[in-house]
């Protein structure tokens, strides 16, 4: 016990002297992802796309002839994590530009170190509307908030399906949440009337329950905010209750991996899903950073893939256009970007009192014959959507 | 030499931060500090009175909302926390104590661990009041640079301790072990066991719901699932205080530094450190085979493989 | 009529979950019965089982139905280990707390649910058997029925398979020899090692059938559900949650605590709300420490007793 004390103090104290980061021709990055914990699937997504995006910008000669490396940090999934993890890599590695992290939690607490600590922070996945509204003058969102997740499925809505009521499933995160809360907020705006509204705890067995009361309310759309497992069971037991409403949509997240088809099967058919992004769509690199990840990884990326994957791209357009590598040279680099990515546009705006936001389309993706298509908005669409849904009882 | 012991470790303490280390590793000082006050409160109801609580996130976690909920609904500062929460925490341990105190040994455990973790759940159903998993964040932080947090908690350690001192060596703490070696000879002597454990469950409750509160303004941002935590917060204080040393007076500290070093070595080695529980687990095992009163307890059992090597016969 | 079938569909629901949740139960409440041990750890060894029934289902094709066969006989043997080697000692050794199993338990499950982590990775796994979204539906047997009832196929099965094991379980405790061995052990330990039994080995197989019944919960559990490291948890605590409100110890406690946890805690999702249905679990667990500290066991006792 001795001995491993005196081996665990040393190495604590070699860590403390930690080479300055910044030097040569390396340009090192400290990203934090939640790489084990209930989010691993999509820091894994994402480990795995920066690293495509990595090899490619090194290829090209890195970032102003400097190689990049990036070094990924377990947050866990807990946001005390990212944040000790983000102090470390500003007070101790000096690293001026700070971006990763996945979800809206953990984004919540690195937003709040960076800003006070002046050093920029690019949030790549986190959702959640506030973190943004808090007029934080170093924190730029690339991703459409929680409340625009949906507008590309609101227009599908107001267009094609046309409901009068629906039936709100989500679990108790801060992603599921604040996606149900801008969700009631939607709907209101349509005229539509919010039969259920429900919370479920994560990882729960039965949702029998809670989908009898949305039976027996038999609204005109079931829409549910959801990480990848609850989402299969969800639909699983909705067609095993054989709950018949005119569609079935999911918020996203859980709703828009191949895993949901996977785990699902034929309950997941017909499901649709908000979504940022797609394989298909047509933004410049798009479809090529889509193949890819397939031939390396045997599925196609979700958009949380995507989102990490110009994120590296955004931060190499940013340190090139900076002044100089310091944090509030970066920042004013950042303010004025305007450049289009994989991901679609990205422009940081100040508006509707959201600072430093990013604002894009969103889209609506489809499960037609096992597999994700995007059917809105017609524009962006791979093929045509499947509306009216048949019965279950009517189907195979 | 041994009676100074405790003001030359908190002159240490004191001049630390002036030496110039990196925020990095003040605030692996604080954590500790932290730890250590929490598990010093847990110690006076586990360890002084043998009442072991699964349940001390409830605590925690509590005294961190308080904090946070003064500042989310009223305005005011956060450290208000700090002393309403000794108001709050006082009556959630009698409530909890009322529930709970008439179980005896494993069943007193695991009730306290159902009303962390209802606490938890409470936390996270109540989106109106306490913003459910969206969690309660500080528009700024009182303080960037830690040193004033680091004197804080620095402060309330001290406090602790020797509030702790002076209980156990006063009659109250004859109280707590006698209830702790055998509940009913005590009660058959005439000492209101049930009276006792209450007030040894406020000292504990309200110490470890200071050290939330604390938790409050230093991090900025809370959420249900960061201070109810069965894991991170009942069960490594749980461990803190048995790898330290139960119903010792330097237990918790050392448990704490240990502990809070061997979670930021861990994780930082690049695979190993997502074993991390694995080995905290395997550590807590053999704590309790072969040190149950932890290595301030047993410290003579440390020593032993030691001392026979030289051959000498103790 | 909508509401008669939200009863009933609810009632369905809660009894096939207090089906399944029985048998995770009577695992626990043969070993804290016999050994006095409160096994933390409990839900771990169901994840254990679930895995090796989901290699088994992945690699040969084994349906989990089959795995049973497989893990559960598996589970027995490890358990017998870890009694000898774990739980024996610490039950001797001196120290200022008692408590100690019961901390080496929660030792155990962090290891074990870490160690899963770290070997199978945190995805989430599913075997998807053809029959998983497969149900019964009312309608199509009674073609003019006025609601629509459905009863889920693995759900039944699973139900179905518990009451078998719970039926054979009984037969073992009353009839054979070893049973009621385990069961004097369990009444009164001095007078059993005075009527000559082994209690060290009744010890052991005492551990050995609780992890085997909750290898069996898990691997009907798993075409219902998915599979990842961390579910030990929850299972742990509805373990402990049923086997105090059915009486410490008692096996038919067990069951119709199982059966009563099931439909509370569909009927709390029903009618207040999912996100309560945890806080539900730990309400009534609470409420049974305080008011019913002998569980419904006492219940029992004091019918057959004539009270």
């Amino acid at each position: 016990m001795k001995r491993f004390s005196v081996i665990a103090a040393c190495m604590f104290l070699l860590s403390l002297f930690a080479p300055q980061l910044f030097a040569q021709d390396v340009l090192k990055f400290g990203i934090p992802l939640p790489l084990t914990g209930t989010n691993a699937k999509f820091g894994e997504i994402e480990k795995k796309s920066y690293e495509i995006a990595l090899e490619e910008i090194n290829a090209k000669g890195g970032i102003k002839g400097k190689k990049v490396v990036l070094e990924f940090e377990d947050s866990q999934g807990k946001p005390e994590i990212s944040r000790s993890i983000v102090e470390r890599l500003i007070d101790v590695k000096k690293q001026p530009v700070i971006f990763g992290e996945y979800s809206s939690s953990s984004s919540k607490a690195v937003a709040a170190v960076a800003e006070e600590r002046k050093v920029p922070y690019l949030v790549v996945t986190g959702a959640t509307d506030d973190i943004t509204q808090q007029k934080y003058k170093y924190v730029f969102r690339m991703n459409p908030t929680n409340a625009y997740y949906a507008t590309g499925f609101m227009s599908f809505l107001k267009e094609v399906v046309k409901p009068k009521t629906i039936a709100i499933l989500y679990e108790s995160s801060d992603f599921g949440t604040s996606g149900a809360e801008d969700m009631v907020k939607q709907a209101a705006k349509v005229g539509m009337k919010v039969l259920v509204k429900e919370q479920y705890e994560k990882g729960a067995v039965d949702f029998k329950p809670i989908l009898s009361k949305v039976k027996a309310a038999k609204p005109d759309v079931i829409y549910m905010v959801s990480y990848v497992m609850d989402a299969a069971l969800l639909m699983r037991q909705i067609k095993e209750l054989r709950i018949d409403s005119n569609l079935y949509a999911g918020g996203a997240a859980g709703f828009a991996i191949p895993e949901f088809i996977q785990n699902a099967k034929e309950a997941s058919d017909l499901v649709v899903t908000a979504t940022l992004w797609s394989p298909q769509v047509a933004y410049p690199g798009a479809k090529e950073y889509a193949e890819k990840y397939k031939k390396l990884y045997k599925d196609y990326p979700s958009y949380h893939g995507a989102e990490a994957y110009s994120a590296l791209y955004i931060i190499k357009n940013v340190l090139e256009r900076a002044k100089s590598w310091k944090p509030d040279d970066i920042r004013i680099a950042f303010k004025a970007t305007d450049m289009m990515t994989a991901f679609g546009p990205i422009k940081f705006e100040d508006k509707d009192g959201y600072t430093n936001q990013n604002f894009m389309d969103t889209l609506v993706m489809q499960v037609i014959k096992g597999k994700h298509e995007t059917i809105w908005p017609e524009k962006y669409a791979s093929t045509k959507y499947v509306y009216p849904i048949p019965k279950w009882r009517d189907r195979k | 030499m041994k009676k100074f012991l405790p003001l030359i470790i908190l002159a240490i303490l004191c001049i630390l931060p002036l030496i110039g280390l990196s925020s990095y590793v003040m605030h692996i000082f604080i954590l500790v500090l932290m730890w250590s006050v929490i598990g010093m409160g847990w110690n006076i109801l586990g360890g002084y009175t043998g009442q072991v609580s699964f349940g001390h996130a409830a605590f925690f976690g509590m005294g961190a909302y308080t904090s946070g909920l003064l500042y989310q609904h009223l305005g005011i500062s956060a450290w208000w926390g700090l002393p309403v929460c000794v108001v709050i925490l006082t009556v959630l341990s009698l409530i909890i104590g009322y529930i709970c105190l008439r179980l005896r040994g494993a069943y007193f455990a695991l009730a306290t661990l159902a009303l962390g973790e209802v606490c938890r759940v409470a936390a996270e159903n109540l989106v109106g009041f306490t913003q459910g998993n969206m969690g309660i964040m500080l528009r700024e932080r009182t303080w960037v640079d830690k040193t004033w947090y680091f004197y804080v908690i620095l402060i309330i350690a001290a406090g602790a301790f020797f509030l702790i001192k002076q209980v156990m060596e006063s009659k109250l703490g004859y109280y707590f072990v006698a209830i702790r070696e055998d509940q009913d000879a005590a009660e058959s002597l005439g000492i209101n066991t049930t009276f006792y454990k209450t007030i040894s469950l406020c000292l504990s409750g309200v110490l470890t719901g200071i050290a939330g509160a604390f938790y409050m303004n230093y991090m900025g941002y809370i959420d249900p699932s960061m201070v109810f935590a069965l894991s991170e917060v009942s069960i490594a204080t749980v461990m803190v205080v048995m790898v330290g040393g139960a119903a010792t007076y330097w237990g918790p500290l050392v448990g704490a530094v240990i502990m809070v070093f061997l979670a930021e070595v861990i994780r930082s080695l690049p695979h190993i450190g997502a074993a991390h529980q694995t080995i905290f687990g395997i550590i807590l095992i053999f704590i309790i085979m072969f040190l149950p009163n932890g290595i301030v307890g047993d410290y003579r059992k440390l020593l032993k493989p030691f001392k026979s090597r030289k051959g000498a016969s103790s | 009529m909508a509401q008669l079938e939200l009863f009933l569909q609810t009632l369905i629901s809660g009894f096939l979950l207090g089906g399944l949740y029985a048998l995770i139960a009577l695992g626990m409440a043969l070993i804290m019965g016999v050994m006095r041990v409160i096994n933390l750890a409990h839900g771990d060894f169901m994840m254990i089982a679930m895995y090796i029934a989901y290699w088994l289902f992945t690699f040969f094709g084994i349906d989990p139905y089959v795995s049973v066969l497989i893990a559960g006989p598996a589970l027995f043997l490890f358990g017998l280990a870890i009694q000898k080697y774990l739980l024996t000692p610490v039950m001797k050794v001196e120290s200022i707390l008692p408590h100690n199993q019961v901390i080496l338990t929660v030792g155990l499950a962090m290891v074990f649910s870490n160690l899963a982590t770290v070997l199978f990775t945190g995805n989430y796994r599913s075997t998807p058997v053809s029959y998983a979204s497969s149900a019964w539906y009312l309608t199509d047997y009674w073609k003019n029925s006025p609601i629509e009832l459905s009863l889920s196929m693995p759900w039944t099965i699973s139900f179905i398979i518990s009451v078998m094991i719970t039926i054979g379980l009984w037969i073992f405790l009353t009839k054979t020899d070893t049973g009621k061995s385990i069961r004097a052990t369990a009444q009164d330990l001095d007078a059993a090692l005075l009527m000559g039994v082994n209690v060290n080995w009744v010890r052991m197989v005492t551990f050995g059938i609780g992890l085997v019944l909750v290898a069996v919960a898990g691997c009907l559990f798993l075409p219902i559900y998915y599979l990842y490291p961390a579910l030990g948890k929850q299972f742990t605590n509805i373990g402990f949650v049923i086997a105090v409100i059915g009486g410490m110890g008692s096996t038919n406690g067990a069951v119709i605590g199982g059966l009563i946890l099931g439909i509370f805690e569909s009927m709390t999702a029903t009618y207040i709300g999912m996100g309560w249905a945890p806080a539900g679990r730990f309400s009534i667990f609470v409420a049974a420490l305080v008011f019913l500290p002998g569980g419904v066991a006492s219940i029992l006792k004091k019918r057959r007793l004539g009270a």
